[in-house]
């Protein structure tokens, strides 16, 4: 019987346990520091990077090739299987063009591929992906799946907060929070992603006040879904204390069936937005 | 003592000159504004110091000798309004004692006093009660009724002494300003303080001289005489110099320069006038004196241009009025922006950073005019300005500019420089104007304002005795802390500010405060507030040497 599997990639910041609960497969990226090149998770792990991060060489991240793809596709997917391919906004990655390419390649061999651009980043593509991954264990059909995954997709909050805005500058990803650059005073920006690009949504004096304004504003999300149940992901690049704090009062306040999805903010993110970084995402559920 | 020597005279001049220049920065303080921003005392005591100089080169021990050099000298180096008059002062007293030569007697003394304050009143085109001439009329008065009984000098100074000290405690009732301000007036109190120095003079021991050098006020600190259109100048030559002749007529002269300039003063005797005077023309000032004798000292400079460097090194204006800062951001056009009021050079750069357009140098004290605040507007490149006032006192004139403005103007009524802050935080370039008025003005009281200055002088604020110097620490407007020291003032005040919620802290220091103290506090801060952030950047701003916000 032809089966349906999730894949995607290490952008999506899943924690180890619930990719293995929920069997989603990931391709990672690449992580180059010089000439030392390291798979995203497969050889570099997440204190590993933060350590480097803070020395004198600035990482880049390269995106998987449609080899890879291939590879993984081809791996997890017999012929007449689909695979679910959920990935980062295709405005911040190539992930996504390289999916696409490689889905191309294996249809050849008889294996459908549908490409998802969650137009998110971190655990925002991590929790379609799992909208995906739980459509397939509900025995759901493809459409159905889609269709809730579609939704996830359209109805995706993102909330996050950077130290600093220097790794988005650096690399090139910070869209139109460009403006928000020099400010004298220690401004935390709370940042969105708007049609896949990084957006100032407001400004904050120091951490603590953006983080409990970022308990706001998913407040907000909350009362306008007043019949839905939520999904919620935090994510954070070693900042666990926080994160903690955030999560327990997301628990407490937003009557959530499912618990919020902890996870850390790995290399692939991580170059981009630097230590300290906390990122909220959720959507409601179809 | 029955009579004044020279010598004793010499010595009685220093001793006055000695305690005005000690005591000028309390005169400075008398000022009707609950801040410290006067200088009369600052230009007696300069005044005064340059008329001793010349006293000192007389090696003559002969009193009128001595009185002349001390009318010339003070003439030469007078220095503000208030130091015009005191060189009149010394011009009349000079006369009273033009005949006396080995010493003069309690009734030379008296007469001396009577001239001295007859030719004060001569000097002022409109006498006010309540001010030096007061006092010094007082004085004289006193001096004489004395004398007319007691033969001795030192009898007869200490009436005069006495009817001053009076005069200047009475001055509040001939002038509302000071009784709202609870205040002497402040040439008056530096008159006092000269006849204390020749009443101590007198039998004290020889005076040193404190002749340090003083640091020039600016001048002239009021707006009086002063006028602008369009923030241009209007008689922006200061034109000084000194008629030399034989039989010169102050009050011809001053009557034919009235129609070419304002703040006008001419004052002399047939031998020497000083004319001071804001003109336009000064080449004809100069002609028509020229015609009347030599012309001397010759002293003219262009405010308008004296004004830009001076508000370029000191962040406030040379008048104390509030011109437009220069910076000003070049973008495209938008749909909305931002004027800022800001009193410091440092918090001009800190609101530009933030997204502000255009800032308007102006705060406590300098408050800038609607007509500054209407240029600014006009000068920034978009459809729509919401203003920042940034203070209490600025609010009203950033509301008349709504109605002066052809575009859409809207008004944040942020009444403190942390409340702007906070309110530009909410700014959103995308959204339209009655959206972000609606936002920042719902966000502005998220923050709590301190501020610390020094008192002026001596008051009560509610269980707190304040004295004169002490550091006194206001929250939102009222005084919450005092203390001897910045830094101790500073914690204690925060003290008072912190609570549980608090996360950050931000210090903007002042153009007199050190930057190495700010340092040390933010350190001491950032230790003792573990839980809150800590932020320490130079505001530039005048007379506060912090501007603190928790939030």
């Amino acid at each position: 019987m032809a089966r349906i599997h999730v894949v995607t990639d290490s952008g999506s910041d899943l924690p180890q346990e619930v990719r293995d609960q929920l069997g989603i497969h990931v391709v990672p990226l690449s992580i180059q520091f010089g000439d030392d090149i390291y798979r995203d998770g497969v050889d570099l792990s997440v204190s590993d990077f933060y350590a480097r991060l803070e020395g004198d060489i600035m990482p880049s991240t390269c995106q998987p090739s449609p080899a890879d793809f291939e590879q993984k596709y081809l791996e997890v997917a017999e012929p007449g299987d689909t695979v679910i391919s959920v990935h980062m906004s295709s405005r911040l990655s190539g992930t996504y063009q390289s999916a696409v390419i490689a889905s191309n390649m294996v249809a050849e061999e008889g294996i459908k591929v549908v490409t998802v651009d969650t137009k998110s980043a971190s655990i925002g593509i991590g929790l379609v992906a799992v909208v995906a991954a739980q459509g397939v264990r509900a025995g759901l059909s493809l459409e159905e799946i889609l269709e809730r995954v579609n939704y996830a997709v359209s109805e995706m909050h993102v909330f996050f907060v950077v130290d600093t805005l220097e790794y988005l500058r650096r690399n090139g990803r910070i869209g139109n929070a460009q403006a928000l650059l020099g400010t004298l005073l220690n401004i935390k920006p709370i940042l969105t992603l708007q049609d896949g690009v990084v957006s100032p949504l407001e400004k904050a004096r120091g951490k603590g006040k953006a983080l409990k304004r970022i308990h706001e504003l998913v407040g907000q999300v909350r009362a306008k879904y007043p019949n839905k149940d939520l999904a919620v992901g935090l994510t954070h690049a070693m900042a666990p204390a926080e994160a903690q704090s955030l999560a327990e009062a997301f628990e407490r306040d937003l009557e959530l069936k499912d618990s919020v999805i902890t996870g850390l903010i790995g290399p692939t993110i991580g170059v981009h937005v630097g230590k300290g970084t906390l990122a909220v995402l959720l959507h409601p559920k179809y | 003592m029955d009579v004044i020597t020279g010598n004793i005279l010499r010595n009685m001049l220093l001793y006055a000159g000695a305690i005005l220049n000690q005591e000028k920065d309390r005169v400075n303080s008398l000022n009707v504004f609950p801040v410290p921003d006067g200088d009369t005392g600052t230009n007696m005591s300069l005044t005064l110091n340059a008329a001793l100089k010349e006293v000192e080169k007389v090696e003559s021990t002969e009193v009128n000798r001595i009185t002349a050099a001390l009318a010339r000298g003070s003439l030469m180096g007078a220095r503000g309004n208030s130091g015009v008059i005191l060189s009149q002062f010394f011009r009349g007293f000079a006369d009273g004692l033009s005949e006396v030569v080995e010493a003069a007697t309690g009734r030379d003394l008296a007469r001396a006093f009577e001239k001295a304050s007859q030719t004060t009143y001569r000097a002022v085109m409109k006498p006010v009660e309540g001010t030096m001439l007061t006092v010094g009329r007082e004085a004289a008065t006193a001096a004489l009724a004395t004398a007319e009984e007691n033969e001795s000098a030192a009898v007869v100074l200490k009436a005069a002494f006495d009817a001053a000290s009076q005069a200047v405690l009475d001055s509040p009732k001939f002038l509302p300003v000071l009784k709202e301000a609870g205040v002497v007036d402040a040439g008056g109190q530096g008159l006092l303080c000269i006849f204390e120095g020749l009443l101590r003079g007198m039998d004290g021991e020889p005076a040193e001289y404190i002749s340090e050098p003083v640091e020039a006020a600016p001048e002239p600190a009021r707006q009086e005489g002063i006028t602008r259109i369009n923030g241009v100048l209007v008689n922006k030559y200061c034109t000084e110099f000194l008629v030399l002749g034989q039989s010169l007529d102050p009050d011809h002269i001053r009557d034919t320069l009235e129609e070419h300039g304002e703040s006008m003063l001419v004052v002399g005797d047939e031998r020497v006038v000083k004319v001071h005077i804001h003109t336009d023309h000064p080449g004809k000032v100069l002609e028509f004196c020229g015609s009347l004798g030599d012309l001397s000292d010759i002293k003219i400079d262009n405010m308008q241009l004296q004004n830009e460097a001076y508000t370029d090194a000191h962040n406030h204006d040379f008048f104390g009025n509030v011109v437009e800062f220069p910076k000003q951001s070049n973008g495209e056009r938008k749909d909305i922006g931002v004027v800022a009021v800001v009193p410091g050079k440092g918090l001009a750069e800190i609101f530009m950073s933030l997204g502000a357009d255009s800032v308007v140098l102006g705060g406590q004290t300098m408050n800038p005019s609607t007509e500054d605040l209407l240029k600014a507007v006009e000068s920034v490149n978009a459809d729509a300005v919401i203003i920042l006032p940034n203070n209490k006192n600025v609010i009203f004139s950033a509301n008349q500019v709504r109605e002066l403005c052809e575009k859409p103007v809207g008004v944040v009524a942020t009444r403190s420089v942390p409340q702007g802050i906070t309110a530009l935080m909410y700014f959103e370039p995308e959204a339209s104007l009655e959206e972000n008025l609606e936002a920042m003005d719902e966000h502005k009281r998220e923050v709590k304002t301190g501020e610390i200055t020094y008192a002026v002088r001596a008051t009560v604020a509610g269980d707190l005795q304040i004295d004169e110097k002490d550091i006194i620490g206001l929250t939102d407007g009222k005084i919450a802390v005092v203390g001897q020291s910045v830094a101790d003032v500073a914690h204690r005040l925060i003290e008072a500010m912190v609570d549980e919620d608090s996360s950050v802290i931000s210090l903007y220091y002042g153009e007199d405060q050190a930057a190495e103290e700010a340092a040390q506090l933010h350190q001491e801060l950032s230790e003792k507030y573990p839980h809150c952030e800590v932020e320490v950047h130079s505001g530039g701003q005048p007379l506060y040497y912090y501007i603190i916000s928790v939030e």
